[in-house]
């Protein structure tokens, strides 16, 4: 219910020119003025890196919180208040490292929330170490002799892990990232959304130009989404870069099995004087 | 059987103490339960044992020699051996009955505890229907069945005892009438402080001594429609109540220092954030795993420390059942008034303890959520700024989903409206900000409290804080059988610290005493930094083990060369 120049905050980004993070702000912002949503009923939730600065441009509520932890407090106020849509994004040295514990296990709780990884491959704000999803062989400050790692592949983790909707987009597609953030957010049930997001500082070995010529897009090679076999291996390519929705289900989330808050959120229940009666008769 | 057993002295209308002790394990090793019960007000163990019941031989073989001359060993003979009983001593009541046979015989060999109960409450000459009435509302969600067979298992073993003693046995315990007590723990408490503060969502990682108050809150989820989440560790625990807390919810998790440990970035994100939110950390022995299952007051520094940077943050530690569930409805309340984190310090003993107290229900506690926005407020809100400068430094807070009040909460240093910020002039106005937010914390409600002879007459103030409370007052009843006056000060409150009164009660005693869990007296160092008073004698114990009332009084009496 807000249109794109109402979703703007007013602060300018302090990206380099160039970043991937740009189109990632405009894909979200175009995305939540689809959503027939109100500002307020929105809150973004990043960890600590350049892409977690993304709170301060969207006039919404906004949680910055702490490096690799905007997961559980995004668990948190979708608990406490279950009407609000709650956005976690963050890096991915952010999420698949210091905070791949929180990944694992928000995504096998099927919680109401949509997930972005800003996934460029580096770390950026610590000015250029690799990170989990960094290629082996990959030079970067912290390994001039090339990486040693096997990296991580994050759509594969969250499909592991028991995520309902997992996708991956290109900060260099806005159209079509748009598409896929508005779909993550509709989606009832944990969504998971890995951004190609190039590093024009860090990665200049990654540029817009390669993503561009190695992408291609799932809805239109005949994928299903409901397979889950067919996700796994097209999430396992690496010729070829496929974006889109991998993966796509319907299961019950896990606000579904509180029943005390079908009727009120637990932040809309009355607490001014609860009635211990009940507890106490244990302990008389 | 131990805990039945207190909850029969409960029945009978008598004060009753009791605490557990066992090793870190999940079935066997040598478990113990111990209780004193009195007509007179207790807050502690007391003297010693005068039944000592055994349900294996290490059992007498351990604490035999405890039980006092006239005392009554009551054991099961199907484990004991005859010979191994009477280890010499022949001042004592032997009720050697074969409880397993005769739980077999009842029903259920498993119910071989329910005999001895029967046994033990046969000793004391009480009624059993005091037994029997407990037995039924343990047992009615069972069954009737379940329930007949372990009354019958009980009178087994009161018939037995009573046609086994000749002589009446030295304690006759005569029901007292009076109002209906709670038998209470440390957790307990707290989970009941906490409901009726309005705690609406609870996070934790399962950590020795603090997993009952999971439990607890757990199993009363939809009694109180209170969101209880097991999470995949303490700093997805920890972070979950911050979030939770943000968008509006009362919140609380527990831990004790290790998960405290992991906890340590988040503090400094809510004294950021200004979030109010509550974490119980309570103490067992450190460093490190340390001894699991054993008590501790050792991270005193530590929560008035934890975290990098500078920044408000509220540390209590409360001394008995009835303060942890005052203390808890109280911090819920402060993390609100102040807008920051809230440690409640617990430790093992103080968890784990029972002590008769007064029906909560009489003591009365008010929710009250601060400078918390209203939704009409905020309908008619116009430049709300979150972090606004005011005299007090806490500023009006809003919820998300309210209109008017969007807003970033930063673990960044930030303006008023939570931008972040790098200005050095709006540092330090943020620093100082956040600095007095504590001073609107009632005097009164942080005072230290006072027991025993008055100033004037004591001749020495012993000075303790959390849970050595109970051992401290109790010590004065033995202090005055040595004919020494002394008076107690228990602190509770770390941060903020009723400097002025402690200063006074400490310059105007005679002589000072510290007494705290810990080795390097770490309240001592405390008192010394709030008032540069420094309290010479000290006297600590870090063995893991309580307090002993007697013992501290012994203490006392040595260093008064009396």
């Amino acid at each position: 219910m807000a249109t794109v120049a109402e979703l703007n905050s007013g602060h300018t980004p302090t990206w380099c020119p160039g970043c991937g993070d740009f189109g990632i702000l405009a894909a979200l912002k175009g995305a939540l003025a689809k959503l027939n949503v109100p500002p307020e009923d929105i809150v973004i939730v990043s960890g600590i890196g350049c892409g977690s600065k993304i709170p301060h441009f969207i006039k919404t509520y906004g949680f910055e919180s702490l490096h690799g932890r905007s997961l559980p407090p995004a668990t948190g106020i979708h608990l406490a208040n279950d009407r609000l849509r709650v956005i976690a994004i963050g890096g991915d040295g952010d999420g698949c490292g210091i905070g791949m514990g929180h990944l694992v296990h928000t995504m096998r709780r099927n919680l109401n929330i949509c997930y972005i990884v800003q996934d460029n491959e580096i770390y950026g704000l610590t000015t250029g170490q690799t990170s989990p999803t960094t290629k082996k062989g990959t030079k970067t400050r912290s390994t001039p002799n090339g990486s040693i790692e096997q990296e991580i592949n994050p759509p594969l983790i969250a499909l592991a892990a028991g995520a309902t909707f997992v996708a991956r987009g290109f900060a260099g597609d806005v159209a079509h990232l748009t598409g896929l953030i508005e779909q993550g957010i509709s989606h009832r049930g944990v969504s998971f959304i890995d951004i190609f997001q190039p590093c024009v500082s860090w990665r200049k070995d990654l540029p817009y130009s390669l993503y561009q010529s190695k992408v291609y897009k799932l809805e239109e090679a005949g994928h299903d989404t409901t397979n889950f076999d067919a996700a796994i291996d097209r999430a396992r390519e690496t010729e070829r870069w496929p974006i889109g929705v991998f993966y796509k289900i319907d299961k019950p989330i896990y606000t579904d099995e509180i029943p005390f808050i079908k009727e009120k959120p637990l932040v809309s229940q009355d607490i001014s004087n609860v009635d211990i009666s009940k507890f106490v008769e244990e302990f008389l | 059987m131990g805990m039945l057993f207190a909850k029969c002295m409960q029945r009978a209308g008598l004060n009753v103490f009791g605490t557990n002790d066992y090793p870190s394990l999940i079935k066997g090793g040598h478990n113990t339960y111990a209780l004193s019960a009195s007509d007179e007000q207790i807050n502690s163990l007391l003297g010693k044992p005068d039944m000592l019941v055994a349900l294996d031989q290490p059992t007498i073989k351990l604490h035999l020699k405890c039980l006092s001359p006239g005392g009554a060993l009551i054991y099961d003979s199907n484990k004991v051996k005859d010979d191994d009983v009477a280890g010499g001593r022949t001042d004592i009541f032997h009720v050697g009955a074969p409880f397993t046979e005769m739980a077999t015989k009842a029903g259920g060999e498993i119910m071989f505890n329910t005999v001895a109960l029967g046994a033990a409450v046969g000793v004391l000459g009480m009624d059993f229907s005091i037994v029997e009435g407990l037995l039924r509302r343990i047992w009615e969600k069972k069954g009737d069945a379940v329930v007949q067979q372990n009354i019958a298992a009980a009178k087994a073993g009161f018939d037995y005892s009573r046609s086994e003693l000749k002589t009446p046995f030295k304690v006759k315990i005569e029901p007292v009438k009076r109002d209906k007590t709670m038998f209470i723990n440390g957790n307990e408490a707290v989970v009941v402080g906490a409901v009726k503060a309005g705690c609406k969502f609870v996070a934790e990682y399962p950590m020795s001594p603090s997993s009952s108050i999971l439990h607890l809150m757990a199993g009363h989820e939809r009694d109180y429609g209170i969101i209880v989440k097991q999470t995949e560790d303490e700093l997805s625990a920890v972070h979950m109540i911050a979030g939770a807390s943000f968008a509006g919810a009362r919140s609380m998790t527990a831990t004790s220092g290790g998960g405290f440990s992991l906890m340590t970035e988040a503090l400094g994100m809510m004294g950021m954030m200004e979030l109010p939110c509550v974490i119980i950390n309570s103490q067992r022995c450190g460093p490190s795993t340390g001894l699991p299952t054993y008590t501790e007051q050792a991270d005193l520094l530590f929560s008035l420390h934890a975290s990098q940077g500078e920044f408000p943050r509220v540390v209590v530690a409360p001394g008995d059942q009835a303060e942890c569930y005052a203390e808890t409805v109280n911090a819920f309340n402060i993390a609100e008034l102040v807008q920051a984190p809230v440690i409640i310090l617990l430790d093992k003993y103080l968890s784990e303890s029972s002590k008769t107290t007064e029906d909560f229900r009489k003591l009365p506690m008010k929710v009250e959520r601060g400078r918390l926005l209203s939704d009409s407020d905020m309908e008619k809100a116009e430049g709300f700024k979150r972090y606004a400068f005011n005299e007090d430094g806490i500023s009006p807070r809003c919820l998300p989903g309210q209109k008017n009040g969007l807003h970033v909460s930063s673990s960044y240093e930030h303006d008023e409206t939570g931008f972040s910020s790098e200005d050095p002039g709006m540092r330090i106005a943020m620093i100082n900000k956040r600095a007095k937010k504590l001073s609107a914390i009632p005097e009164e409600l942080i005072a230290p409290s006072f027991h025993g002879a008055m100033q004037s007459q004591a001749e020495i103030l012993l000075v303790c804080w959390g849970s050595t409370k109970g051992a401290a007052i109790d010590s004065l009843r033995f202090l005055t059988k040595h004919g020494i006056a002394a008076r107690v000060m228990h602190l509770r409150y770390a941060e903020p610290f009723p400097s002025k009164r402690v200063l006074s009660a400490l310059t105007s005693a005679k002589n000072t005493l510290i007494i705290e869990g810990n080795s390097n007296a770490q309240m001592r160092e405390h008192i010394l930094k709030k008032t540069g008073y420094y309290i010479e004698k000290a006297y600590l114990r870090y063995d893991g083990r309580p307090f002993i009332a007697k013992e501290i009084a012994e203490h006392v009496k040595t260093i008064l060369k009396k």
